[in-house]
């Protein structure tokens, strides 16, 4: 099979796309052996065991969605059109994010950028994993709802394969788009503007999706204007020539911009130690604290793939947030559900998705420090980490105040501030266990990408369920919202510091493991 | 004869920060040329300008005639270059990352093997060829890269450090290795801070400070222009560097 993929019908045809067939063969044989041995992590498409429990995960998810479909008795073409919608999303998201992963942060092209290969080739065996991932995801997306289509009023035979075609279709369709977009974006921008640019890019499925959510009704008003219909071919040509010149843009000259993307970082900015910083230390923490306050807060707001992973929940913490300041006159002490009832719980859900990713650190070749560092010092730098954290808690909830005041009156802005930070304390004394070692001491790996819609749907779950306990259960009275409060203050009081106590645990473990670890290839190349 | 690299009023910025202000020079066939400067003057940048892995913001740019950048791929092809910062598959072996480098050069195979077989062995990493580099020691890795720098025997060689982290020996040997490539009509940019070598193996000295150069000449005229004898005190008059003693004495009292 090898033999004949890689034969002479092959080589003609990379050759008349400009690819240099022996070249691009040795870039697939060489990714694929750093993927092997475990030294490209971040990559979906390179990792075949991710990649499968991804491609499960789709065809559970699918399958659900199909059942669901097929008993309600959905007409075929809306059937059809909402699954080709979701893949098309789906796919969007992932493979938007994979070539973002593949292109931005090129450390692997840092290595060849000397060697004699054009950026065709380059790009080519770089992205060839796309459709590795298509092979994987699609199927899990299609499969299903395509044979669950039979059982639907009116199904054609031949629904199934046609059907799976068309998935297959707007894959491709998607994979060569998200490549455009970046050749686009590479060529456009200035190096130093690629990896924040890169990242809205990558949250615009995201945020499509929560507008979409949000204000269905704006979009069931929306009429496609006549004069697009009939413009619709050269709509579709037009799309195809930015397509095709967003992809020439890509392989023509990716490997002379690489050393100026990777060395094109932001700037740090002059920002000076922190009177938090300095409260930390006073505290109790002492300096060891301080270093962790200092460190975690400017990682958190540095790292780009912190950045990035959080950018996938932007859309729906701007969403809550939005809710929350439109019904900010409406006291949740009032009869009615308001927005602010979800206000402490999106804490819980911010602390959850931060905590299971801050270990990961695109400079986690710079732990070795930490190495150094005197065992009793993790002590401090845990209390410095969850300072960091609880700044998030106090900062929100100290700008909020003064509206909640001018709108509730004291007692009830109080009130709701005191049990608000109570909730949200105690979800991150629960949520500090999550965290598996020293913040931004690993390497991403490739399941974080894939998880994201997961985690948003679990996390969308657990919080609807303690929203609705808590209307029910505690915001009918004052005092049962004051009892509540104290019991929550007294229970974080309490949790923190073995939860605390874990942190340092973690911390000390895997800095053991990390100094045995092998190095791996992926590190932070821009900001 | 035309020169093999032209290098003309070259301007290049990092993030609008312009750190090679309209630099130009030459390098001929068979010199070996030392680039100096003090950290962060722009030698690591200007070489990398030259091995099309940066291109120009503004002037022009070629190797052996090939206009740079339009040409990186065919000038890649004809340069040898040890990067200042090895980065590495680290994961690969370091056979398997010679292998890489001969084939991505269109070396054929059996003399890719003879090359690897008796580079490494002039090394003495032939008993490391089967280990991964990540195992290897910092001056192994920069024997690798020397190595893969050499195997398709390029016209033009360009050095960024590349004695650092090597054993006396090691660097004894690259220093006679230098000066036969340079025999054999190689031409050679060799940038480093190890100014009795640059003295030892150079015809022509280049210093380059704050993204402007300042001096282009050989060892003699140098010494004759400044009235210094060593290169490290004519490095030091036309850097206009201070006296190292302040700074250590800073460094001793603030430990205090």
């Amino acid at each position: 099979m090898k033999k004949y993929l890689r034969g002479p019908y092959t080589s003609r045809l990379l050759h008349a796309f400009g690819i240099d067939p022996v070249r691009y063969w040795l870039l697939i044989d060489l990714f694929g052996a750093l993927s092997e041995r475990r030294e490209l992590f971040s990559q979906l498409g390179r990792d075949g065991m991710t990649l499968q429990k991804a491609s499960w995960g789709y065809y559970i998810m699918s399958g659900l969605l199909s059942i669901v479909l097929v008993i309600a008795g959905m007409q075929l073409n809306t059937y059809a059109t909402f699954f080709l919608g979701f893949s098309v999303f789906l796919l969007t998201a992932v493979l938007l994010s994979e070539t973002s992963s593949s292109l931005v942060n090129p450390v692997e092209a840092l290595v060849l950028s000397h060697q004699p290969i054009n950026g065709a080739t380059y790009t080519a065996a770089k992205l060839t994993h796309l459709l590795r991932m298509l092979l994987h995801l699609v199927p899990g997306l299609s499969l299903i709802p395509a044979l669950a289509g039979l059982f639907l009023k009116g199904c054609p035979w031949y629904f199934p394969p046609l059907f799976v075609a068309a998935e297959f279709a707007l894959g491709l369709l998607v994979a060569l788009s998200s490549c455009a977009v970046f050749g686009w974006l590479i060529r456009l921008l200035p190096p130093a503007r690629l990896k924040a640019v890169g990242m809205t890019a990558e949250a615009l499925p995201w945020l499509g999706w929560m507008i979409f959510q949000f204000r269905r009704d704006v979009f069931a008003h929306i009429r496609v204007p006549a004069w697009t219909r009939d413009a619709v071919f050269g709509l579709v040509v037009l799309g195809v020539i930015l397509a095709v010149f967003g992809l020439r843009s890509l392989s023509s000259d990716y490997l002379v911009r690489v050393a100026a993307i990777a060395h094109g970082r932001s700037r740090a900015g002059r920002r000076g130690r922190s009177w938090f910083g300095g409260l930390v230390a006073a505290m109790g923490g002492g300096p060891a604290a301080r270093g962790g306050y200092e460190y975690v807060s400017r990682m958190m707001r540095r790292d780009w793939q912190f950045r990035r992973q959080l950018l996938a929940f932007a859309p729906m913490t701007v969403m809550m947030l939005g809710g929350a300041v439109r019904s900010v006159k409406l006291s949740p002490f009032a009869r009615g559900f308001t927005a602010m009832h979800m206000f402490p719980h999106a804490f819980g859900v911010a602390f959850f998705v931060i905590c299971s990713t801050i270990f990961y650190g695109n400079d986690h070749r710079g732990a070795w420090l930490f190495l150094l560092a005197p065992a009793g010092a993790f002590r401090g730098v845990a209390r410095g980490v969850y300072s960091a954290f609880f700044m998030l808690i106090a900062a929100p909830h100290a700008i909020l105040l003064p509206f909640l005041f001018w709108y509730w009156g004291l007692a009830d802005a109080l009130l709701f501030s005191a049990y608000s930070v109570a909730v949200a304390a105690t979800y991150l004394a629960f949520e500090l266990r999550l965290i598996e070692g020293m913040p931004f001491s690993r390497q991403p790996e490739a399941t974080q990408n894939f998880m994201v819609l997961p985690l948003m749907m679990a996390g969308g779950f657990v919080m609807a369920i303690a929203v609705g306990l808590q209307y029910f259960l505690i915001f009918h009275s004052r005092a049962a919202v004051l009892a509540s409060s104290a019991v929550l203050c007294a229970a974080a009081y309490y949790l923190t510091p073995l939860s605390l106590e874990s942190l340092e645990t973690s911390i000390r473990f895997h800095l053991g493991i990390l100094s045995a670890e092998t190095k791996a290839i992926y590190h932070e190349v821009g900001a | 004869m035309p020169p093999i690299v032209s290098f003309d009023r070259v301007v290049f910025s990092y993030d609008y920060v312009e750190v090679l202000h309209e630099i130009s020079f030459s390098l001929r066939a068979g010199e070996v040329v030392g680039l100096l400067g003090p950290n962060g003057a722009g030698k690591s940048t200007s070489i990398k300008i030259i091995a099309g892995i940066l291109a120009p913001g503004r002037g022009a740019v070629s190797v052996a005639g090939l206009p740079l950048p339009e040409r990186a791929v065919d000038v890649k092809q004809r340069i040898g270059y040890v990067p200042e910062a090895a980065a590495l598959f680290e994961s690969l072996t370091g056979q398997e990352f010679l292998e890489l480098s001969g084939r991505l050069h269109g070396v054929e195979e059996d003399t890719l093997q003879m090359r690897i077989r008796e580079i490494l062995e002039a090394f003495a990493l032939s008993s490391e060829r089967s280990s991964r580099l990540d195992t290897y020691s910092k001056g192994m890795r920069q024997k690798v890269l020397i190595a893969a720098a050499l195997l398709h025997n390029p016209e033009l060689i360009l050095l960024d450090e590349p004695l650092s982290g090597l054993d006396v020996n090691a660097a004894i040997m690259i220093k006679d290795l230098i000066a036969s490539l340079a025999a054999a009509g190689k031409t050679i940019l060799y940038s480093s801070h190890v100014l009795d070598v640059v003295e030892k193996v150079c015809d022509r000295v280049l210093i380059i400070h704050k993204g402007s150069l300042i001096a282009d000449g050989s060892l003699d005229s140098l010494r004759a222009t400044t009235h210094r004898e060593s290169l490290e005190d004519v490095f030091r008059t036309l850097t206009h560097s201070a006296s190292v003693e302040p700074g250590v004495a800073r460094i001793v009292a603030a430990l205090r």
